[in-house]
């Protein structure tokens, strides 16, 4: 058994570091404040060639395997979360049916300028009755001719408000529940599709987050992303078993930033004569902290390798991104607590990471969801 | 035209280093290519852009330097040379600076580029010194190279100006902040660069015997560590007095 990164990927991750330290992490706090998207610093993201890390050549793409892009997106959560959040939504989730099921026509209009960065896409799951149970979904897909017609309101959609193409998940059947479910591309223009209200969040700011209205939209035939219709579900699992190891690793460098800045400012607060760094108390944060992110941070790269693998591993993917994330939420308070009264100052980066991080409970899956199921699997011997 | 650049992978200026108390230097694992090899690697690019040449990399030590040689490559040098040798362990700037003028004699170039300093040790020595070695002029600390195809004029920085110079090819010139931004390379180079093949040459291969160390490193230690502050108290007079008194103290004053 072999199980570290070989030297590309060490040199990858040491210039992926070099791009996020140079471009996003002077940004990050103007990004937080006035909450708006950086477009800018998004195409020169696009112009370096990123956004395609796993789509193919062909459209300008590099396909890197799941090791490679998740060691690109670790680094990346290193500098601005909301940024972040933007940025995987188009690579992972945005392009995905698109890269995956798209016709030349789409791919040439849609995918190519999506990863130059010249468009940008999401993905619709989220409606106002359901999330996390995508069987939930009463947005309907409807035949007409060789066209569908779209209805429905999807909310919580990242990059919503400024989106150019939206893949779009519904029903196609809303009695055959989770079998029903399709993907459709809809795209800024289409007659019908509106972009609703934006939300206003707690963290993750500089991503813009909203609601996308579709009034009987009418797509073309080739708009429908998949095979056939109804299998929705089983192509959503192959990419959120990417999106809970990306969610999961931004969690490792959320907790990783917040405790590096909590160390260096244990280290020069002094009280009672001695750095607060000296008291155990305070190493038992930073030791705690250190044994829980290894963990949480070996078992994601075991499941990027798993998917690598064409291994199953839904189980484990959602396993290491509640880990993950727990750890981080952890950690994030904890930082805030080393800081102490400047862990409640908006001068200081603690309440950032704090506010951040919250954004993992429902990212890739509520935690009650998850933890539920996977009791569920255990009890049923299938872990 | 041929251009030669040195690069060397310096730790990062966020990692932790501390003197052990056994007098060496203990560095955290974190390293980037030096601020100041970027600057002269982008101006090498333009240069090498402009006329139509060739641009390869040196640099000289352990393992860890071919990360420096892969950040030139991804951010377009033509070729890299990694010079590796037991006799560059001693951490001998001379030592160093000759194995990079005989790697770079084979080369033939018609302008070599290196940082001003290398943010580690910050002796600003290997430059000059392989301009030396090669027997071609230098100049040092440059904000502004211009390059025909025989001669240089270079704006350098000096003690409360700039200064113009202009000298023949082949010349060596060190790059400081304000000559160039550095690019960020872009994804596809990056990962070309990291599967590249860069072969250690030792200096037997360049036909010279290693150099002896001619300095020898006794011992680091880190700066005192300062003092507590004090915080002045009292009324706005009590406190003039008070800071009267310790700014008198300092230099040694009379009541």
């Amino acid at each position: 058994m072999q199980f570290r990164f070989d030297e590309e990927q060490e040199f990858f991750r040491s210039q992926v570091r070099d791009t996020v330290d140079r471009l996003i992490r002077p940004r990050v706090r103007e990004i937080d404040e006035k909450d708006e998207f950086p477009r800018d610093l998004w195409e020169e993201l696009g112009s370096l060639g990123y956004f395609g890390l796993r789509h193919e050549e062909r459209w300008g793409g590099m396909e890197a395997d799941t090791v490679t892009s998740m060691i690109f997106f670790e680094e990346l959560a290193r500098g601005s979360a909301g940024f972040f959040m933007s940025v995987t939504v188009q690579m992972l989730m945005g392009t995905y049916f698109i890269g995956r099921f798209g016709s030349d026509a789409i791919k040439e209009r849609v995918l190519q300028p999506a990863i130059e960065g010249r468009k940008i896409t999401c993905i619709c799951f989220t409606e106002d009755q359901s999330g996390s149970d995508l069987a939930g979904c009463r947005t309907t897909a409807t035949r007409d001719g060789d066209d569908w017609i779209l209805t429905g309101t999807k909310q919580w959609i990242t990059n919503g408000p400024i989106v150019d193409a939206a893949t779009v998940m519904a029903t196609t059947d809303p009695s055959a529940g989770l079998r029903g479910l399709s993907f459709f591309l809809v795209e800024e223009g289409m007659e019908g599709f509106a972009k609703g209200q934006r939300f206003h969040k707690l963290g993750t700011k500089g991503a813009p987050t909203g609601e996308l209205v579709l009034d009987h939209v009418r797509v073309p035939a080739d708009h429908h992303l998949g095979e056939e219709t109804g299998r929705g579900l089983e192509y959503s699992t192959d990419i959120l078993n990417q999106v809970r190891v990306m969610t999961g690793l931004a969690a490792c460098s959320i907790a990783d930033e917040a405790m590096k800045d909590a160390a260096g400012f244990a280290r020069g607060r002094v009280a009672f004569g001695k750095p607060i760094a000296k008291y155990q108390l305070i190493r038992e944060k930073f030791g705690r902290f250190w044994v829980k992110y290894e963990a949480a941070r070996t078992f994601l790269y075991r499941v990027a390798w798993m998917i690598d693998q064409g291994m199953e591993c839904r189980k484990e993917a959602m396993a290491a991104k509640w880990l993950a994330s727990e750890m981080c939420l952890e950690a994030v308070d904890e930082a805030t607590r080393i800081y102490a009264g400047n862990g409640f100052s908006m001068e200081y980066d603690a309440q950032r990471y704090f506010r951040d991080a919250r954004f993992l409970l429902s990212g890739g899956g509520t935690h009650e969801v998850l933890v539920n199921f996977l009791g569920g699997q255990y009890l049923r011997g299938v872990t | 035209m041929n251009i030669c650049v040195l690069v060397k992978q310096v730790p990062d200026h966020e990692a932790i280093v501390r003197a052990a108390p056994d007098g060496s230097v203990e560095v955290e694992d974190r390293w980037v290519t030096n601020f100041f090899d970027e600057i002269a690697i982008e101006q090498a690019l333009r240069i090498r852009d402009a006329h139509d040449g060739t641009l390869t990399a040196v640099a000289a030590g352990g393992a860890r330097q071919v990360d420096a040689l892969r950040r030139a490559l991804a951010m377009g040098a033509n070729a890299a040379l990694h010079v590796s040798d037991p006799a560059l362990d001693s951490g001998d700037a001379l030592v160093v600076a000759r194995a990079l003028a005989a790697a770079i004699e084979t080369l033939s170039p018609d302008l070599v580029l290196a940082g001003r300093v290398a943010l580690d040790d910050e002796m600003g020595y290997v430059g000059p010194a392989v301009a030396h070695a090669l027997a071609i002029p230098h100049v040092a600390n440059v904000v502004a190279l211009d390059v025909g195809d025989s001669a240089l004029k270079a704006d350098r920085l000096v003690e409360g100006g700039v200064e113009t110079v202009e000298g023949p090819l082949p010349a060596l010139v060190t790059a400081t902040k304000g000559l160039c931004e550095p690019r960020v390379p872009k994804v596809m180079a990056v990962m070309k660069a990291s599967r590249a093949k860069i072969d250690a040459r030792d200096l037997a291969s360049f036909g010279i015997e290693p150099p002896s160390p001619t300095m020898r490193i006794d011992g680091h230690e880190a700066p005192p560590s300062r003092p507590a502050v004090e915080m002045i108290q009292g009324t706005p007079d009590e406190q003039v007095r008070r800071l009267a008194r310790i700014l008198l103290d300092a230099v040694g004053g009379g009541s």
